[in-house]
């Protein structure tokens, strides 16, 4: 069964409503979680950068080694140095999020750029570009990781330089599609005929007004994207080294007491990364839906 | 009399269709004359209705005047200035006096921004005219094209085909054209709303002094509210006249045809006229007839036992004056 | 009348739902026809008038919720009568406000299957239809004559694929396909957008329906393409005599092929009656909207004259905010002040003016 309602026999406009007002629940709730997870790893960044924490997250202390979540003092406990996890887990976030911006910086300029050459203006360098996004995307990224990594140093700053070269062809790609999209409608030949310049038409009605929503969406994803990259790479020791802290190679290093009943040392930054890419990707959806008006 | 204010000169514009590398390579792809040598003239404050069937090549005429494809050949003179060999930076001036009203409704306005925005955008192409004067100078717009000052912070897809319609007209005044390319500015819009939109553009001329190319596949329309008529058929001008007369007396066996299609449906019944009834023939570019474009479908071909004339190569009918300002391109045109 | 109804429509409403502006679209409100056999009924009106969404729901073919919500829709040939509409109550509940729907509860999905099961062995075999866009229309990977053979053996009662082949050509040549032979083993993309319309009467036809449904057959051709179009609809018509409703936007059309016309705006019927009367400008009286209507086409007469067709002011109604009154109140030319609050306020009835011609209109009933 399904109910239609109309408010009253006469209807007012709604299409001047407020976005939140408009839109389906559950997008909405998939924005809210989101955003509080946004604001999270604001909050922790700058936290961790201004050194606001309950304890120094490089000292050690032995005599308290794997004290459990709850200990005094020690909101989630302490692992095998006696470090606190609390303190360890909010400077974490240093570890990708200025990396993160880098790859999502590149991934956009360039992807944007390639999108629109060879959208706007398309022929050879459409084919050249499709090519060699092809080339580029054929070729494990993690192989490349490692081959930067064996080649310079494992520098996350690195690593993110790369992600966001890999991600280039995903994001021209889509501003391209858009772009072959839009000239089927007339409005981008319009706006030539009423004699603006090429790079108002680009800049205004392509990317301002048609591509703004797809690239907000894309730096959420490619936010998730960069946690899961740099946890991974951590934990396997090619990113962010011990003793500064990273969700990853927190995991690794409390997974050796894990078996042994002491779970939290591990499962505390496993529980981070786990909500936090997966806020960015219910933002990513939530925007997309609320932007787009359609679920990805 | 006035002078023109565009002059047509042989246009030609072809596409080529790639059949693959190889018979690329032969030279063998094929190429469509989508306009095939066509001229003509608008005086200022005339109207030049533009008709033919789709696929006829119409809208690549109005698109080639508005420099939005490059032509293969021939001269489109504004003001005596040849607009086919500029660069498009000296061509940007022309663009304040030449503007175009696109057929798509909704394609031809970005979807993304409001009504507001998109007369601002307008507004500014050429002039800075600050704050005050771009609002005052919207509002004249509004009034112009007889558009509600509450729809200015309507999206266009909130705006009905007539509205639509108006935004479109009030852009293409904004930047002070005296010339405009109708493209078909009626066909998507409802019956009812159609008759408003040429009474506004027949009101506009009157008190601007603008200049049409008014190109429709609909011989009435046009005949309504241009001073000159030229049909079209396959790429080239078939017949062409003053208003009136084509309906009236058209020479070209297609532009009876044409007309004998539209004209109502009664009247249709009651007297089939012998020359009204074409045969059966698509529009086909790609397989080019010899001689006579028409003669496939046309009836006075047919009726006169098929004379050679019509399908030798060598002698294409010529778009002939033949008085009191007609020209018709046909070997056997109707009395 | 002596000829029985093979259509009756009575009291449709079809509304679909705005989810943006959180309110019923009335597409079709209180719409009743009646077809008789042999007869060309014509529905003449602009985009939004509810036309077509008629003709679809009479079909069955209303996807989008929450549909098809009342009315009666009886089928009727050889003795055999078929109700269309799944009945109010089944699937559906309603609560009003005002005299106006404002809550439509519905289970789609027993609705849907409802309506297959009235639909099984009248879509198609009894009631066929043709579509606006035969390209569309047409499965671009089988050859023409395969999809008209198609239709032959699940709608009539030849099951020997030769039969129905032979069947399939007897029909392209019934719509005078140029070389039905040749365009027998082609694509629809061979075809031009004429002769595919062709192709889709031929395959509309071959099922020989009791009724042909056509929505806007000639629309998007070119002229002189449409005017084919409706001088083969006329010869069938003669040579057949298939009973049809015919749906346009334009009034020509609908003038040379129908027997009696409906003329909707906004969801409703504003005039119906022989086509005679109801589309010659000079039958009167006139409902204003279909005079004014007649009046905003360019005909010959305009021209001769050298003068500009008259507009009708103002825009195509919104369905969602259907006024209370006449729903052409705001548009009218024709308003006295003697009806004008009764006008404004008060929808009027579609009333009998004279024997088998219909007015929604408080000018001509009192």
């Amino acid at each position: 069964m399904k109910r239609y309602t109309q408010r009253s026999s006469v209807v007012v406009e709604f299409s001047d409503l407020p976005f939140w007002k408009k839109a389906d629940r559950r997008d909405l709730f998939y924005l809210g979680f989101g955003l509080l997870v946004l604001t999270m790893v604001l909050v922790s960044y700058a936290l961790g950068s201004l050194e606001w924490l309950p304890y120094d997250p490089q000292e050690i202390d032995l005599d308290m080694l794997m004290a459990p979540p709850g200990t005094e003092g020690h909101l989630l406990g302490t692992d095998f140095m006696g470090r606190d996890i609390l303190s360890r887990l909010v400077l974490g976030t240093q570890a990708y999020f200025l990396p993160g911006l880098l790859s999502i910086t590149i991934a956009l300029t360039l992807g944007s750029l390639v999108g629109v050459l060879s959208g706007y203006w398309g022929a050879g360098f459409d084919t050249a570009a499709t090519y060699l996004g092809n080339l580029l995307d054929s070729f494990p990224r993690l192989v490349f990781i490692l081959l930067v990594v064996a080649a310079f140093k494992p520098d996350i700053y690195y690593i993110m330089v790369v992600v966001g070269i890999t991600n280039v062809p995903v994001v021209s790609l889509l501003i391209r599609d858009k772009i072959l999209s839009l000239k089927q409608k007339t409005f981008i030949e319009a706006a030539k005929a009423l004699g603006l310049r090429n790079r108002t038409i680009i800049f205004r009605h392509i990317l301002w007004h048609n591509c703004r929503s797809t690239l907000i969406i894309q730096a959420t994803l490619g936010m998730a994207e960069a946690i899961l990259i740099e946890s991974s790479l951590s934990y396997l020791g090619f990113g962010v080294q011990e003793p500064t802290p990273s969700w990853g190679n927190m995991v690794q290093a409390g997974s050796n007491y894990f078996m042994q009943g002491q779970f939290w040392s591990s499962t505390a930054p496993a529980l981070a990364i786990l909500v936090t890419i997966m806020g960015f990707h219910l933002l990513g959806d939530g925007l997309n839906y609320i932007l787009e008006g359609k679920r990805s | 009399m006035s002078k023109a204010i565009l002059d047509v000169k042989d246009l030609k514009k072809h596409y080529s269709r790639s059949r693959g590398l190889v018979s690329a390579l032969r030279g063998r792809d094929v190429v469509i004359p989508a306009i095939d040598g066509i001229s003509f003239y608008i005086r200022e404050n005339e109207t030049m209705g533009l008709v033919g069937e789709s696929g006829c090549g119409k809208t690549t005429v109005g698109r080639s005047i508005m420099g939005l494809t490059p032509i293969t050949s021939g001269q489109v003179l504004f003001d005596g200035e040849d607009l086919s060999v500029l660069p498009p930076s000296r061509f940007l001036p022309y663009r304040r006096q030449m503007q175009m009203i696109f057929q798509d409704l909704d394609a031809a306005l970005n979807p993304k921004m409001r009504v507001r925005s998109i007369l601002r955008e307008a507004v500014t192409v050429f002039d800075r005219p600050g704050n005050e004067g771009v609002d005052r100078r919207i509002r004249e717009l509004l009034d112009q094209v007889n558009l509600k000052e509450s729809k200015l912070t309507s999206f266009p897809h909130e705006l009905s085909g007539g509205e639509k319609r108006r935004v479109g007209i009030a852009r293409a005044l904004a930047v002070g054209a005296r010339f405009l390319v109708a493209d078909e500015p009626t066909s998507a819009l409802d019956v009812s709303i159609q008759a408003q939109i040429v009474n506004l553009l027949v009101d506009l001329q009157r008190d601007l002094g603008l200049s049409y190319l008014f190109i429709s596949h609909d011989l009435r329309i046009v005949e309504l509210i241009s001073h000159k008529v030229a049909v079209m058929y396959l790429g080239k001008i078939v017949e062409m006249g003053l208003a009136g007369s084509i309906a009236n007396r058209p020479l070209h066996p297609y532009t009876r045809m044409l007309w004998s299609s539209m004209v109502d449906g009664r009247s249709l019944e009651g007297s089939p006229s012998p020359g009204g009834r074409g045969t059966w023939g698509s529009l086909d570019f790609e397989r080019p007839q010899a001689g006579c474009r028409f003669a496939s479908r046309c009836p006075v071909y047919r009726d006169r036992g098929r004379p050679a004339v019509c399908t030798d190569p060598s002698t294409e009918p010529e778009l002939l004056d033949v008085g009191r300002a007609r020209k018709v391109a046909c070997h056997f045109p109707l009395q | 009348m002596a000829v029985e109804p093979v259509l009756t429509i009575e009291d449709l409403r079809t509304y679909f739902y705005s989810r943006s502006k959180r309110a019923f679209i009335r597409s079709v409100d209180g719409v009743g026809l009646q077809v008789r056999r042999g007869e060309t009924l014509g529905i003449v009106g602009e985009s939004g008038s509810g036309k077509s969404v008629t003709a679809l729901s009479v079909i069955g073919l209303i996807d989008a919720e929450p549909g098809v919500i009342t009315g009666r829709v009886g089928f009727r040939v050889n003795g055999t009568e078929w109700s269309l509409l799944p009945s109010i109550g089944d699937h559906v509940s309603l609560a009003e406000e005002d005299g106006r729907i404002v809550e439509v509860v519905k289970d789609n999905r027993g609705w849907r299957r409802k309506v297959d099961r009235l639909m099984h062995g009248v879509r198609g075999r009894e009631i066929s239809m043709i579509f606006q866009n035969p390209r569309v229309s047409l499965n671009p990977f089988v050859t023409i004559g395969s999809q008209v053979a198609e239709s032959v053996l699940l709608n009539t009662g030849i099951r020997n694929r030769r039969e129905a082949a032979e069947k399939a050509r007897y029909w392209l040549e019934q719509v005078r396909m140029d070389s039905p032979g040749l365009r027998f083993a082609q694509y629809p993309g061979d075809l031009s957008g004429g002769m595919c319309q062709r192709a889709m009467i031929a395959m509309a036809l071959s099922s020989e329906p009791s009724l042909l449904i056509a929505d806007e057959p000639t629309t998007g051709l070119d002229s002189t393409i449409q005017s084919k179009i409706v001088e083969l609809l006329d010869d069938l018509k003669k040579a057949v005599g298939v009973t049809t409703v015919l749906i346009s936007h334009d009034i020509n059309v609908v003038a040379r092929l129908s027997d009696s016309v409906a003329v909707m705006y906004g969801g409703t019927v504003l005039e119906y009656g022989p086509a005679d009367r109801v589309l010659s400008p000079d039958f009167l009286p006139k409902h204003p909207y279909v005079e004014a209507l007649l009046e905003s086409i360019p005909s010959e007469r305009h021209i001769k004259d050298g003068l500009l067709p008259r507009a009708i002011e103002g825009e195509v109604l919104d369905t969602v905010n259907a006024p209370r009154g006449c729903r052409f109140f705001d548009r009218c030319h024709r308003i006295t002040n003697g009806i004008e609050e009764k006008c404004r306020d008060l929808e009027p009835d579609l009333a009998e003016i004279s024997a088998g011609h219909q007015m929604r209109c408080w000018l001509h009933i009192g």
